[in-house]
Formats: structure tokens, C-alpha cells, sequence
């Protein structure tokens, strides 16, 4: 036999092989993307409204999109669609759905690979649309936007296009759904109703008192529910700043010209002392720092405080099932605000290998215009996957073979409404994303790829002191300025610095 | 000379593998538990070995709509028999091969295998190279042909045959058996420990692999056993990690709940738990012969 060091070896050698593997990477570093939209087919068609079906090639396009679950009869809503959409551009559509936990992987495989993939779904938290814009993974799509989707265009205020362009071109159609933030503490009614202090509760402090009043009367409930990131990053706008890389760097929004360090400024030291406060005095719930998320807490019902980022109407309505049946009540601290990011959470781009982008544009856009197409999609099949009432909302078949998260596909206001849900939600997203007030620097995309490393280097650092931090475990004291002496030696500095003359750069390009 | 006074030496290593086998056991009877509780006692009363509230719940739901289940089984079970049985008969005659001393293109043979345990071209030309080159997606074979060949198991294989006397193989010639013939009537029968051990390691590997049928599967009726369990988990996890900051609005509702994942779980793995004990033995009998050679 092999002594056993030879054995030891070919383990070591064998661990070598599955890293190599799973680091394998995206050579694929073309940089612009800036080929236009290929085959101008024809002479200027700008007269005509759309081109008449007959005059193109028959086509399959291949729709990449993320969904909680693949859906067992997506055959039968496939071939519906196709239906539906082959009169019109004289193209059949692949779905290709991916579970949400697979999608960057598989995606960038496919993007990698030059697979054919006509329409792919991105967003800044799954897939990056930035990062892979700039690897030159998507084309610009302006000129096919005005041309076969102006209709899609007309449909979104303008600010929502500008937050998808990047260098001036638009990269992603979003999928327009509710495009606005707003933040605020999520409480239960019962204890609000019961003991809402008499001034308006606009910061982290002047929750306190309805705190202490929960601990007193209920010790076996958690006052403030807090998870092991802690509040911060949820509560940018809050404090008056606006996140630019989540968790590092961000601006005040009276400055919105400078950006700066987290955890250097000002707001951050507030809320580490309060914060602290909240812990010692028990309102916080003990695990906080190891805790990763409160779900359990919430579902149990035992969390009767807690914030929230995204706060929208009708919410309320849908944390109740979140929260163990109780009723809850939000408790606003800033108005609603639009940024970038709350924009391009959902968009469809067309990759670069893409056969036939105009054919794709016309999808989307039937998607974004035709309702019956998006319900389709969105809901399956009538009378077999959900079913009408007569007041016009649809209800789900139980255990249905297709189900679907809308937003993935395109306009949700186009869709019909969930039976049990206000139907005036809709409308009231509607407003609030065209009355919202814009972020100053909306638009603007940190492109980090030249500092992944110290990035990476940083958000070692963030893990390491941040839950003791955040959830006010550790009295910030001391602890504050080892953690940020660490984090200017991990490059922090840099990152901002980078950050900076992007911005400086976006700044100049815009005006 | 004998002597009633118990040992020291036993006890502790009985009570050793006791605590050991303990530690091994004990996972996966919380599974089982978990998966029998109902919901609302795990979130009020956290795991427990004995549910303070049984309920079967989770099994209904799962079984509800077993044809993706049985569909994953039957994928897995089909790779794992049809991709052992290659894999076995691929890796035995390449490690026949570089183990006979007098096969001249010995070492650039070993050197050529024991590179691509260090060096590959990564991710993505593996991926070129099996959709667009051997067209394998969305097939059984893309499920099997990667794991054929896996210069570690080889290299096992390759140890055990060089242990065999060359004077067999010699005496075989002699009287007049092909190559083809010695493989096949000497080499395969005497080395039956090694080719157990190392089909037993190939056979978990095609079992427990989930990351060929992430990378090549689309189609719905070939996704494999694991692969079926790692969505339902990996989704779980990213969305909860995610969910947070972004203002999509997609609710945990939509996913199974805890138990549920564990009464998969178990469905999942259960049936392997009651395979492996039958086959056990002869495992054992492999691992122990391959190492008492002299």
C-alpha cells in the first residue's frame, strides 16, 4: 500500500482540483459592449408603425428568468404563449426559468459560453446588471427601444430610464413594478395603538419609550427585533444619507457631491449609542449578534418591533402573514424616495450573442403592453392554474402546477389582482412612484471592479466587528476605532477614493 | 491465565465509537423529528429529538405530488447504476494499463493523468466543451460521462494492481491468453476488493452530485435527486439573505416550510440509509483486503 503521506497528497491534490474548478472564471472580459444592434435589416423604417409579421424569418428566442420554484407545467403556458405571440412577431419563445439560488451561476456560464440566450433577466441582487454591462455582457438598447417599444418607454416616468443608463445608453428594460423606498419602523398594531408615544417617531431613539413600555408589561415578547447585520444599511435615508456601495460607502444628502466613509461619519456613531442603549436597557433581542435572520422570531410573533427599508402600500397587508397573524402598523421616518437602486432591482437585457435582438425588443415589448400576454406568464393558464372571480380578481388553484413571481416578466400594473388583495394598491404605487422624490445622484452606478480586492478585503473586516457593533452587543467606544483603523488597512480609502472619481466623472458627463 | 479484570483498552474504544456513532446518529434522528413536528411548535419550541406536537403534515404535503420525487429517483438511481458500471470498467482498465511495468508509455501516460488533477481549464470550457462539443446537454450521458475517469480513484486502482505478481500475468501469456483475456479472467476476479472500495466511493460521488445537473440539465424530468433538494435549500437561503434590501416583493410563504424541507430530506435520503447496511459487508471486506496486502 501507498504510505499514508502519498495518500495525504492526493487528497491535498484532489481539494486542488474541486478549488480550480469552482474558481473557473469569466474570461469573457470584452469591455464596452458598444457593438450597435446588428442587421439593420432593410432600408430606414421609421415611416412604418411596426413591420408586418410576414416579412420576417420564423425565430425561437431563449428567455433566461429567476423563479422561487421551476414550475412543473411550464410546457403547457409555454406553448400558450407561443400562441399568442407567433401571429404578432412571427417568433416562439423557450422559457427557460432557473431557480433564484442557481441564476448568477448558471448565467454567467451561459453569458460566458455565447449560449443562445435572447433575453436575460438582471438586477443589482442577482446576476449584476452593472458588472455584467461592463464586462460587455448586454447591448445598448436606445435605438430598439425607440424603434419597436415606445409604447414601454412612454409607459415609465423618466427618471426610471435614467437610473438604468450607464455611460448615457440604456442596458435593461426594467420591469416596472413599485420603484420607490421608503423606511420606517414595522410594529405591531396592538402595542402601537397601545402605547404610540406622543411625538412622531422619526429616528432610532424615538422608539424608546414605546420600548420600555413593551419590556415592562410583556418580558416575554422582543421590544426590538434586531438580526446579526444590524439596522444601519437599512436606515441610510433615515439619517440623511444615501448608500453608494451598500454597507461601505455613502453621501449625506445636503453634500451629495462627496462620498464618504460608513463608518466614519457622524450618523453611524449615533446609531451605535443608540443602539447600545436599546441593548443594555433589554430591548434588543440577546442573540442579536449571532442572529442571521429574525424571520423566526417574526413568524412566532414575538418580535413587536422592527425596521424596515421598503415599506410600500399595502405592506402592511403582507407582513400580517410574515408576523404570525398579528396586525401590523408602519410608523414612517423618511418620505419616499427613488435611487438607482430601488430602480434596478428587475430588468430584461439582450446579450451580446444574442441572434435575433430585434425580435427580442418586440417580445418585451409585447410583454410590457399586451396583458394577456404578462397574466399568462404571470399566473398560468385560466381554469386550470387560477381562476376569476367575478369582481375581476383571480385566485391561485391550490397546489397549482404553475405559479410565478410577476415582477420577473414586465409592467405588474398590467396584471391582474391577487383575490384578497386591496385593489387599490396598484394605483397607489402607481402615484408614489411618479410623486417620489429622485435621489440627487440617480443615475449613478459604482462600477467596482477595480477594487473587488480591497472590497473584498473590507467586507472581511465589516463581518468581524460588525454584528457585535451594529446590534449594540459591544459598547462602540473603544471598539469603533479599532474597527475602523482596520478598515482604513484593508483599503477602504481606496474604495471611497474610486468611488469618487466616478462619481466626479458621472457628474461631468451628465451635466 | 485468564483473567476477569475487564480491560482498559477495549472499554475506551467501545466507549470511543459509542460517542462517535452517537454524534453520527443523532443529526439525523433530529431530522426525522423536525420533519414529524408540526410548524408552530418548531418556531415556539425550537428542535427537538421528541416533537412536543407530531404532525405528518409536511409528509402529506410532499407526497401530495410525489411524481417529481419519483422522477429524481429514478434519475439517480438509473446514473448511479449505469455510471458506476462504466466508471468502474474505465477506471480498472486505465489503471491496469500504467500499473504493468513493461507498458513503455508508462509514465507520460501517469504524468498525462496526474496533470489534470492540478491544472484544468476551468469552468467555462468545461462547459463549451460538453454543450457545444459533445452535445451532452440536457442528456443522462452529461449526468455520467464527466465522473468516468477520476485520476484519484484511478491512482487507488493503480495501487492495488501493481500489487499483483507480475508472474501471473507471465505464466497467463505463457499459455497463451490475450491481454484482453488476462484483464478480464485474472485481473478483474483477484482484484474484486479494490474494484468494491472504488466503486463504492464512485457510486456516492454519482449519487450525491448535484453540480453536473445544475450546470447541463434544463429539462425538468432529468434533474437528479440532489439537485432537486440543493434548489429547494440554495433558494431558501439566497432569498432570505437578499430579500431584505431589495423591494421586490417575494414572500417566504412561497417556499416549504422547515419541516417540509426536512420530511424531503429524509424522503430523500432515507432509502439509501436502508440500501447501504445490505451492502455493507462486502465494503468492508474491500477496504480491509486492499490494506492487508503485504
Amino acid at each position: 500500500m501507498y504510505p499514508k503521506k502519498n495518500i495525504m497528497l492526493l487528497v491535498v491534490l484532489c481539494l486542488a482540483l474541486v478549488l480550480s474548478a469552482c474558481s473557473g472564471g469569466n474570461g469573457n472580459g470584452k469591455n464596452g459592449g458598444s457593438d450597435p444592434a446588428p442587421g439593420n435589416t432593410g432600408t430606414a423604417q421609421n415611416g412604418e408603425e411596426k413591420k408586418p409579421a410576414e416579412e420576417l424569418s420564423k425565430v425561437e428566442l431563449v428567455w433566461y428568468y429567476p423563479q422561487p420554484a421551476i414550475p412543473s407545467d411550464l410546457k403547457s403556458v409555454e406553448s400558450k404563449v407561443n400562441e399568442l405571440i407567433e401571429p404578432k412577431i412571427n417568433a416562439t419563445v423557450k422559457l427557460m426559468p432557473l431557480a433564484f439560488g442557481d441564476y448568477t451561476q448558471k448565467m454567467n456560464t451561459v453569458i460566458a459560453s455565447g449560449e443562445k440566450a435572447d433575453i436575460v433577466w438582471t438586477s443589482n441582487w442577482n446576476f449584476n446588471y452593472v458588472q455584467n454591462q461592463s464586462k460587455g455582457a448586454f447591448i445598448p438598447l436606445d435605438e430598439l427601444i425607440d424603434r419597436y417599444a415606445p409604447d414601454v418607454k412612454a409607459s415609465m416616468p423618466d427618471f426610471v430610464w435614467e437610473a438604468t443608463r450607464i455611460d448615457g445608453q440604456i442596458y435593461g428594460v426594467p420591469n416596472y413594478q413599485t420603484v420607490t423606498n421608503r423606511e420606517g419602523f414595522v410594529l405591531q398594531k396592538e402595542f402601537y395603538d397601545l402605547y404610540k408615544p406622543e411625538a412622531e417617531m422619526k429616528q432610532l431613539a424615538d422608539l424608546a419609550p414605546l420600548l420600555e413600555q413593551v419590556k415592562q408589561k410583556h418580558p416575554d415578547l422582543i421590544p426590538f427585533a434586531v438580526g446579526r447585520q444590524g439596522m444601519f444599511s437599512y436606515m441610510n435615508r433615515t439619517y440623511g444619507l444615501e448608500s453608494v456601495l451598500a454597507n461601505i460607502a455613502v453621501i449625506h444628502l445636503d453634500n451629495p457631491d462627496k462620498i464618504v466613509n460608513m463608518y466614519e461619519t457622524e450618523e453611524y456613531r449615533q446609531y451605535l449609542d443608540t443602539m447600545r442603549d436599546f441593548y443594555e436597557k433589554g430591548y434588543i433581542n440577546e442573540d442579536a449578534a449571532t442572529l442571521k435572520s429574525i424571520g423566526d422570531y417574526q413568524k412566532a410573533g414575538q418580535a413587536v418591533g422592527g425596521f424596515h427599508n421598503v415599506l410600500k402600500p399595502g405592506g402592511e397587508a403582507e407582513a400580517k402573514a410574515a408576523q404570525g397573524g398579528k396586525d401590523m402598523q408602519y410608523a414612517f421616518t423618511t418620505d419616499a424616495y427613488v435611487g438607482t437602486n430601488t430602480i434596478i432591482t428587475t430588468l430584461q437585457a439582450i446579450p451580446v450573442h444574442s441572434g435575433n435582438p430585434e425580435r427580442a425588443m418586440m417580445l418585451i415589448n409585447l410583454v410590457n403592453t399586451d396583458p394577456e400576454l404578462f397574466n399568462l406568464l404571470a399566473f398560468g393558464i385560466e381554469g386550470t392554474h387560477y381562476n376569476k372571480k367575478s369582481d375581476g380578481s383571480v385566485e391561485l388553484v391550490p397546489d397549482s402546477t404553475y405559479t410565478a413571481s410577476d415582477w420577473v416578466f414586465g409592467n405588474v400594473f398590467n396584471g391582474y389582482t391577487l383575490a384578497g388583495k386591496d385593489p387599490n394598491v396598484a394605483k397607489e404605487t402607481k402615484e408614489l412612484n411618479e410623486s417620489a422624490t429622485p435621489s440627487p445622484i440617480i443615475g449613478f452606478k459604482f462600477v467596482t471592479e477595480s477594487v473587488s480586492a480591497e472590497i473584498a478585503n473590507v467586507t472581511t473586516v465589516i463581518d468581524e466587528y460588525g454584528p457585535g457593533l451594529n446590534t449594540g452587543t459591544v459598547a462602540a467606544d473603544r471598539i469603533l476605532e479599532e474597527f475602523q483603523g482596520k478598515l482604513k488597512q484593508a483599503g477602504i480609502d481606496r474604495v471611497i477614493e474610486e468611488a469618487q472619481r466616478q462619481l466626479d466623472e458621472w457628474k461631468a458627463s451628465v451635466q | 491465565m485468564t483473567t476477569r479484570k475487564p480491560k482498559a483498552a477495549p472499554i475506551v474504544i467501545n466507549l470511543f465509537f459509542a460517542v462517535l456513532s452517537a454524534a453520527i446518529l443523532a443529526p439525523l434522528l433530529l431530522v426525522v423529528a423536525i420533519s414529524l413536528s408540526s410548524e408552530e411548535s418548531l418556531l415556539h419550541n425550537g428542535y427537538r429529538f421528541i416533537p412536543a406536537q407530531w404532525d405528518t403534515f409536511a409528509y402529506e404535503i410532499v407526497l401530495r405530488n410525489p411524481l417529481q420525487l419519483l422522477q429524481a429517483y429514478q434519475v439517480t438511481i438509473g446514473v448511479t447504476i449505469i455510471g458506476t458500471a462504466c466508471a468502474l470498467l474505465m477506471t480498472s482498465m486505465a489503471a491496469y494499463a500504467v500499473s504493468r511495468r513493461d507498458y513503455r508509455y508508462r509514465r507520460p501516460t501517469l504524468l498525462f493523468i496526474v496533470f489534470t488533477m492540478l491544472f484544468n481549464g476551468g469552468l467555462v470550457p468545461f462547459y463549451i466543451l460538453v454543450t457545444q462539443y459533445l452535445n451532452l446537454k440536457d442528456t443522462l450521458a452529461a449526468l455520467i460521462v464527466p465522473y468516468l475517469v477520476s485520476p484519484f480513484y484511478l491512482l487507488i486502482m493503480k495501487g492495488f494492481l501493481e500489487k499483483l505478481p507480475v508472474e501471473i500475468f507471465d505464466s497467463a501469456k505463457i499459455d497463451g491468453a490475450s491481454e484482453w483475456r488476462i484483464f478480464l479472467r485474472i485481473v478483474l476476479p483477484l482484484s474484486t476488493p479494490a474494484l468494491a472500495t472504488v466503486g463504492l466511493f464512485i457510486s456516492f460521488a454519482y449519487w450525491n452530485d448535484w453540480w453536473l445537473g445544475l450546470l447541463f440539465i434544463d429539462e425538468q424530468k432529468l434533474v437528479p435527486l440532489q439537485l432537486l433538494l440543493y434548489r429547494i435549500m440554495d433558494t431558501i437561503e439566497f432569498i432570505s439573505a437578499n430579500m431584505d434590501l431589495v423591494n421586490v416583493n417575494l414572500t417566504m410563504a412561497k417556499f416549504p416550510s422547515l419541516s417540509t424541507r426536512m420530511a424531503m430530506a429524509v424522503l430523500a435520503a432515507g432509502p439509501m440509509m436502508f440500501v447501504f447496511p445490505m451492502f455493507q459487508r462486502y465494503f468492508v471486506a474491500g477496504l480491509t483486503v486492499g490494506s492487508v496486502k503485504s
